[in-house]
């Protein structure tokens, strides 16, 4: 089973994007032979009020619920998210956020954050940050947007340890605490890849032996990002079967329930 | 002898990782003229070789060479950059003193650029033609000492005229204040160099590490003779179609720069005739390389 848990439908400000429907985004699934993706609203990442991202998602992904896995964008920032995390589990039966503090304008630390994590860690909700949404040398000239610094998520972790985190568009993790075997952070975290290098200096290979294979999972970036990268770092990395099989799939469906 | 592959040239060219068929023939000869149509070889057109200061640089450049054999890729155009840049002229003769050494090691899979900085005109012209013509290098790579319309920069692109090898030139268009890199070139730059020397073949590095990939693209639509590498490590969904669409597959040239499942899983992926992808995998960098014989 392949499991993408980093994929998106909707449009993204500053970039036209392909296979941004459920139907365009299933043919490319079909075509890279992925059995299912957790996917969320791109819009949602540069809409003022998020919710109306995950209303056009709710939307897009009935009659495919099967496959496609829908995660909300919440930004606690934004006046009624407790409305909005309420109807999106309620009503659209979303199994978890994304959080964007960069994009939305505020810090992890911020008490609404916390709130925010501590209602997710109580109605067993996955939190999933991305690192970034794009490069930076390529950011339009209207924004200046960082990427979310690995240096402000260990304390997310450690304070959370209830909550799960799905970390995606990440690298560098093996020079911080999260990439590390180390009783420091509770192991509630888990390591998208599809940013991780698994030839010349390896990180992939780096954090199978720290972290072991039931923290790293399979994801593409589509459709921001071509699928086949990832999957070549499947093919390269040495490892054994069972422990690929792990990132491919069964990690993912474990951390969503299914 | 490298290993099999772990992607095929089938797999490269269809564009399915799960495809991949493990065997693939080794090519003996990079002669254009001698290569059938469905046999041209995979050509890393931007690669780096580690410097000497490096304690582990032979063991990163053997980890180089082994990604290569993973992803079939048959040669790598490699270049060594100075730690520190400005490069100095003792800076850059020892980079392409230490790429000749690596060249030695791996004669089958090495081709070099000769790296310079041509604010040194008469020294890094007196190195190009060093290279060149007494060790067989393939080219010129110039980084960002200056932007490659400096006049001071003229020299180097005479050089390679008159040498028939290409130049491969750092670029990137970014549309924030870039401090780390005053004189980085740009897609606009090189059509300029290029409208000023039309018999030059140029090569834009990195469509995929030099920021706004599409100002890139289009900025280099009417440059006929500059060639686009498609690597570096963003691997943005259309970026090579639009860049086949905008410029043509005969001026694409693949790439990794060292960001290898990047650089060829953003091939695999791109929606483009296998035979498209023939040229821009290697049957193009054959091209620039025959002008040289």
């Amino acid at each position: 089973m392949l499991f993408d848990v980093n994929a998106y439908l909707g449009h993204f400000a500053f970039r036209q994007l392909r296979h941004n429907t459920a139907d365009g985004l299933l043919r490319q699934m079909d075509a890279k032979g992925i059995d299912r993706a957790l996917v969320s609203s791109a819009s949602a990442i540069t809409y003022r009020n998020a919710q109306s991202g995950n209303e056009e998602l709710d939307e897009a992904v009935r009659g495919h619920r099967d496959r496609l896995i829908p995660l909300a964008v919440i930004n606690p920032a934004y006046a009624g998210w407790e409305d909005d995390l309420k109807i999106c589990c309620d009503q659209f039966g979303m199994r978890g956020f994304r959080l964007y503090p960069k994009w939305h304008n505020y810090a992890l630390t911020d008490a609404c954050a916390q709130q925010l994590i501590a209602a997710a860690a109580e109605q067993h909700l996955l939190v999933s940050i991305p690192i970034r949404v794009e490069d930076y040398r390529q950011r339009s000239w209207l924004v200046d947007v960082p990427d979310v610094p690995l240096a402000e998520i260990v304390p997310l972790v450690k304070s959370h340890p209830k909550a799960r985190f799905l970390l995606v568009n990440g690298l560098g993790y093996s020079r911080s605490p999260l990439g590390r075997a180390s009783d420091q952070l509770p192991p509630n975290y888990w390591i998208e890849i599809s940013r991780i290098s698994a030839l010349l200096d390896n990180e992939l290979g780096q954090l199978l032996n720290n972290l072991g294979p039931d923290r790293l999972v399979f994801g593409t970036g589509m459709p921001f990002k071509y699928p086949d990268p990832p999957l070549l770092k499947l093919e390269v990395l040495d490892a054994p079967g069972e422990f690929k099989e792990r990132i491919r799939g069964r990690n993912a469906a474990a951390l969503v329930g299914g | 002898m490298p290993s099999s592959p772990q992607i095929s040239r089938r797999g490269l060219l269809i564009g399915s990782a799960a495809a991949t068929g493990w065997m693939v023939q080794r090519f003996a000869s990079v002669q254009a003229d001698e290569t059938p149509d469905d046999q041209v070889p995979v050509i890393d057109c931007h690669a780096h070789l580690f410097h000497p200061s490096r304690s582990d640089h032979l063991e990163m450049d053997r980890r180089l060479i082994e990604a290569a054999d993973k992803l079939g890729i048959d040669r790598l155009c490699c270049s060594i950059l100075t730690p520190k840049r400005p490069a100095t002229v003792e800076g850059f003769r020892e980079c392409n003193r230490a790429l000749i050494a690596a060249i030695e090691r791996y004669p089958q899979r090495i081709l070099g650029y000769s790296y310079v900085n041509p604010g040194f005109p008469r020294q890094a012209v007196d190195e190009i033609r060093r290279c060149v013509l007494d060790h067989g290098f393939i080219g010129v790579k110039l980084y960002n000492e200056h932007v490659c319309t400096d006049p001071i920069v003229a020299a180097v692109v005479e050089a390679a005229i008159e040498l028939r090898v290409p130049i491969l030139q750092h670029a990137g268009h970014i549309h924030h204040p870039f401090p780390e890199q005053p004189n980085i070139s740009d897609g606009g730059d090189l059509a300029e160099l290029a409208q000023r020397y039309p018999e030059a073949r140029l090569i834009c590095a990195h469509i995929g590490g030099g920021g706004d990939w599409e100002w890139t693209i289009k900025s280099l639509r009417h440059a006929r003779n500059v060639y686009l590498d498609t690597s570096g490590s963003v691997t943005d969904e259309g970026m090579i179609e639009m860049a086949a669409r905008t410029v043509g597959t005969d001026r694409l040239l693949f790439g990794c720069d060292m960001s290898m499942t990047a650089g060829v899983g953003k091939l695999m992926s791109a929606d483009l005739p296998a035979e498209e992808k023939r040229k821009i995998l290697g049957g193009n960098m054959l091209r620039l390389l025959a002008m040289r014989s």
